[in-house]
């Protein structure tokens, strides 16, 4: 760990100096020299001079900022396998650097090679329909094969199937040899707690795949609890990450809708995925498309939003379920967008329990349909 | 002990004993009421440890006495209610004791009561009345003739293994002991009683006729089949759906296709129904199976049972060889629910409290109605809550007790063109000789209902094809399936196979419906698919 972004990782954990001030005070100094401006050892720039006099926080930040806290920062970091990069270092991501708010510095785990990519964003509401997941999933699977970054905030819900999604199909990719030159993309995360504070917990082993497979970045110093106000900070850095950002299913307020104004504020193009009217998960993208938003309904459409020809990639294989029988096949298009029960079921397909029972089962250990408390709901069958 | 009611004279006392019994949870115990008129200051006391409504029969059978012109004894009187360690309750006795006084100072001749016990509370003019429990009280008895009051002559001759009598007043009595008078003729009919202890709280009728119909039900072929899955095999059902979708509807229907109680049962019932004062119908044995919907608000001692010194049946009791239905199952006290895990697992409650201890009768079918979540919608893109407030709302019940409900069936509301059609669903009488028919091929095959197939018992009698097996397989390697669920599916599968007559092997299709009427109850999560 070079000595500057010890300092770095040093000041973006004191209490105080947030993103704003910390960005003012790294534009005008290196960190070692930031240091030493709040230990009262180096003159302050004027720009920020104000700022840091002792009147006004200079005494409490110079009693905070001590040898100690620098060197159980810096021990912290190497221990965890934080690496640090700040504005104006050589490893700073260019992207964020001509960023409207970049963030002063920056903590990572894995690759940030991955920046280099295209990148997609796929957000989404945490609380989602499984035909949510699944285009989440489907869509971040299909991006990846073809070689574009997914961006996702490794959140619950369309986040997390984003990653897993991407994920799935890096590892697809890495297991067959003979396809070992094609070029997938890398997943990025974006989270808002310390990169040591996994939240939510139960996307831990999530959390982990993404590292390896590419990489999670975050604005906060590690062991930072996932405070609520640094959600809506993370979803600028996020905004600003993607090329173009995809909505899966969002309510009509709500995170999800904070990063599309964040990336309006960068010119991102926002895109997202028709939904049921009467589907309260989907009312945000609803929204989004009569406000003027593109339509997605498969990657390709990510793709012409990117610019790509694809022409010469290979087929969409993702859809490896057995076709359903006859009968089965029958009970599948009984299916609406909305979830429904067995009752309901029944009295569509005219059918006794017994066969109804035997074809969902079948139809769910191939994965047509998902159970979910009693609601069944059909995945990924497309609908004239 | 005193076997006959005795006049003796002994030192400068009178001395008689009279049969009689008080109650103790559904059962009645004999007692000898002794009644002793001596030399003393004028007193009466009772002792015997008599409970309060006891001690105040003095009262009664004072003024009783003096109402119908008969004498009180101004000597002192000592009455003892042998045995007397155990605790005895309520005022039945009032009769015993008047009877007693009036052979010890006798007015009536000893011999004309030896045949005889006495259950009836006395009205101060003199009248008999009822008392609860006089079915289990009267069977306590069988070797005695047995005197009640006119109002629950219905429940004695339901038991009466010699003959019971009804009079209304203590001067007819006296009148038909000494010979004097015919036993009177008294019809049965169904006495009115209040409410006073919360019996009117959610209960129904047993009378047998006026349960709901199947054919009201429209739509909901799969909530329709589970209710005769259940009837059949006596499976638990827990009926998950948004308000309006016809839950409660469902499950009131439910003893109306079950099938009408054998003697020992109707005999059972009536027994516990008597002992928690509830209406017997006029012809005296319950017949039909009870139905017991008690509110969300039940406390853990109304629903087991207990609270007095009688051990009052509670609501699992009072729903034996029923249906106990549950409705907003969520409401229920947590620990009131948990209360129920051992009862659903022996058939009975043991109470113990510090002077007694009692095992009352528990053998109920449990159907449980909630809503899927706390905006009660349910259906995913519907409902409102967030994955952790629906995991939280259903944490409430115990995995235990979610796991003793062998079928879980969603049920949402029933569509408008349903609604508005004007074809009727099948009609409970043909569904009750469905279930009818598939208990007694179980009852042939296995001795029991199938929801008591034991584990060992399971392999003999429900084997399972080798689909069958791979359909299961699949569903435990994928976690769908617990190794706790595993026996109860195969146990509804042989239920389903009974209903339609499949006598062999439990082919793949009875698993499938099996499963699809078991729904996971808790949320799927984002996280937890992967």
């Amino acid at each position: 760990m070079n000595p500057e972004s010890s300092f770095a990782a040093a000041l973006a954990s004191l209490p105080l100096l947030g993103p704003n001030r910390l960005l003012k005070l790294l534009s005008s100094h290196i960190p070692s020299e930031a240091w030493a401006v709040l230990r009262g050892e180096h003159r302050a720039h004027p720009s920020v001079e104000a700022l840091f006099s002792p009147e006004f926080l200079g005494h409490k930040l110079r009693e905070r900022a001590t040898d100690a806290h620098l060197q159980v920062t810096r021990e912290k970091c190497l221990r965890l396998g934080i690496s640090t990069t700040f504005i104006g270092d050589a490893q700073y991501p260019a992207i964020l650097a001509v960023d409207i708010a970049p963030p002063p510095v920056l903590f990572w785990r894995g690759d940030l090679g991955a920046l280099t990519q295209r990148r997609v964003g796929i957000i989404g509401t945490r609380a989602a329909t499984a035909a949510g997941r699944y285009m989440s999933s489907q869509l971040a699977h299909d991006l990846t094969k073809h070689g574009i970054a997914v961006v996702s905030g490794l959140a619950r819900g369309i986040d997390a199937w984003a990653h897993r999604g991407a994920i799935n199909a890096a590892l697809d990719a890495a297991s067959t040899s003979a396809t070992r030159s094609i070029n997938y993309g890398r997943p990025i995360a974006v989270v808002a707690s310390g990169l040591d504070v996994i939240y939510p917990r139960e996307n831990a082993k999530l959390w982990a795949e993404v590292q390896t497979n590419g990489v999670v970045l975050s604005e906060s110093p590690p062991g930072t609890p996932p405070e609520a106000f640094r959600f809506p900070l993370r979803n600028r850095i996020l905004a600003a990450l993607c090329e173009v950002l995809v909505v899966v299913e969002s309510r009509a307020a709500g995170g999800s809708m904070i990063t599309v104004e964040e990336a309006q504020k960068r010119d991102v193009m926002v895109l997202a995925v028709p939904g049921s009217p009467r589907n309260s998960s989907s009312v945000g993208t609803n929204l989004l498309l009569q406000q003027g938003c593109a339509p997605v309904v498969d990657a390709d459409d990510v793709l012409v939003a990117l610019g790509l020809d694809h022409r010469r990639c290979f087929p969409n294989t993702f859809d490896s379920r057995r076709r359903p029988g006859e009968n089965d096949q029958g009970v599948l298009d009984a299916f609406s967008n909305c979830a429904i029960t067995l009752d309901q079921l029944m009295v569509r397909t005219r059918g006794d329990l017994v066969t109804t029972a035997v074809a969902l089962g079948r139809l769910e250990a191939d994965g047509w349909v998902v159970n979910n408390a009693g609601w069944w709901e059909a995945v990924g069958v497309n609908r004239g | 002990m005193v076997a006959s009611p005795v006049l003796g004279v002994k030192g400068d006392g009178v001395f008689a004993s009279m049969r009689s019994a008080t109650l103790l949870g559904v059962q009645g115990r004999p007692l000898d009421v002794e009644v002793h008129v001596g030399v003393g200051l004028p007193g009466f006391t009772i002792v015997g440890q008599p409970d309060e409504a006891c001690r105040e029969s003095r009262d009664r059978v004072r003024a009783a006495l003096l109402s119908s012109g008969l004498s009180w004894p101004n000597r002192r009187i000592t009455v003892n209610l042998a045995p007397s360690g155990e605790r005895k309750g309520g005022a039945g006795l009032d009769l015993a004791i008047a009877v007693g006084l009036l052979v010890a100072q006798e007015l009536l001749a000893p011999e004309c009561c030896s045949e005889f016990a006495f259950i009836a509370e006395l009205g101060l003019d003199g009248s008999l009345r009822s008392v609860p429990g006089v079915v289990p009280l009267v069977g306590a008895l069988s070797d005695r003739e047995v005197i009640v009051a006119p109002q629950c002559v219905n429940e004695a001759r339901a038991v009466a293994h010699r003959t019971a009598h009804a009079v209304s007043t203590l001067a007819e009595l006296m009148a038909c002991l000494q010979g004097e008078s015919a036993w009177p003729e008294v019809f049965p009919q169904v006495r009115h009683r209040t409410t006073v202890n919360g019996d009117g709280q959610g209960a129904t009728s047993n009378d047998g006729a006026g349960f709901a119909d199947m054919a009201d039900v429209r739509g909901q072929p799969a909530a329709r089949h589970a209710l005769e899955i259940a009837a059949a095999g006596a499976h638990h059902l827990l009926l998950i759906g948004p308000p309006g979708a016809g839950k409660s509807m469902l499950a009131h229907r439910l003893p109306g296709i079950l099938p009408s109680l054998d003697a020992d049962d109707a005999l059972m019932v009536t027994m516990i129904h008597s002992a928690a004062n509830l209406s017997i119908p006029a012809s005296g044995l319950i017949r039909r199976p009870p139905f017991r919907a008690p509110h969300h608000s039940a406390s853990m001692i109304a629903m087991v049972g207990g609270g007095t010194a009688a051990m009052r049946p509670g609501e699992i009791s009072l729903a034996s060889y029923g249906v106990l239905f549950l409705d907003e199952l969520s409401e229920f006290a947590p620990t009131v629910l948990d209360a129920l895990r051992q009862p659903l697992e022996e058939g009975n409650v043991r109470l113990s409290r510090a002077k007694s201890s009692v095992t009352l009768p528990a053998r109920f079918l449990l159907v449980a109605a909630t809503n899927p979540c706390p905006c009660g919608e349910g259906a995913p893109g519907v409902c409102i809550c967030d994955d952790r407030i629906r995991q939280r709302y259903l944490r409430r019940f115990s995995g235990p007790l979610l796991d003793r409900f062998d079928l879980r069936v969603a049920v949402d509301r029933p569509h408008v063109d349903d609604l508005l059609a004007d074809e009727h669903g099948e009609a409970s009488e043909s569904v009750a000789n469905r279930v009818e028919r598939a208990r007694l091929i179980a009852l042939e095959r296995s001795g029991c209902l199938n929801s008591m197939l034991t584990a060992d018992l399971l392999d003999e009698h429900a084997a399972l094809t080798r689909s069958a097996m791979q359909l299961i397989r699949s569903h435990l390697e994928q976690g769908r399936l617990t190794g706790r669920g595993y026996h109860r599916i195969r146990r509804v599968a042989r239920t389903i196979a009974d209903l339609q007559g499949d006598m062999g092997s439990v082919d793949v299709q009875h698993i499938a419906a099996a499963l699809a009427l078991r729904i996971g109850v808790q949320p799927m999560l984002s996280g937890d698919q992967s």
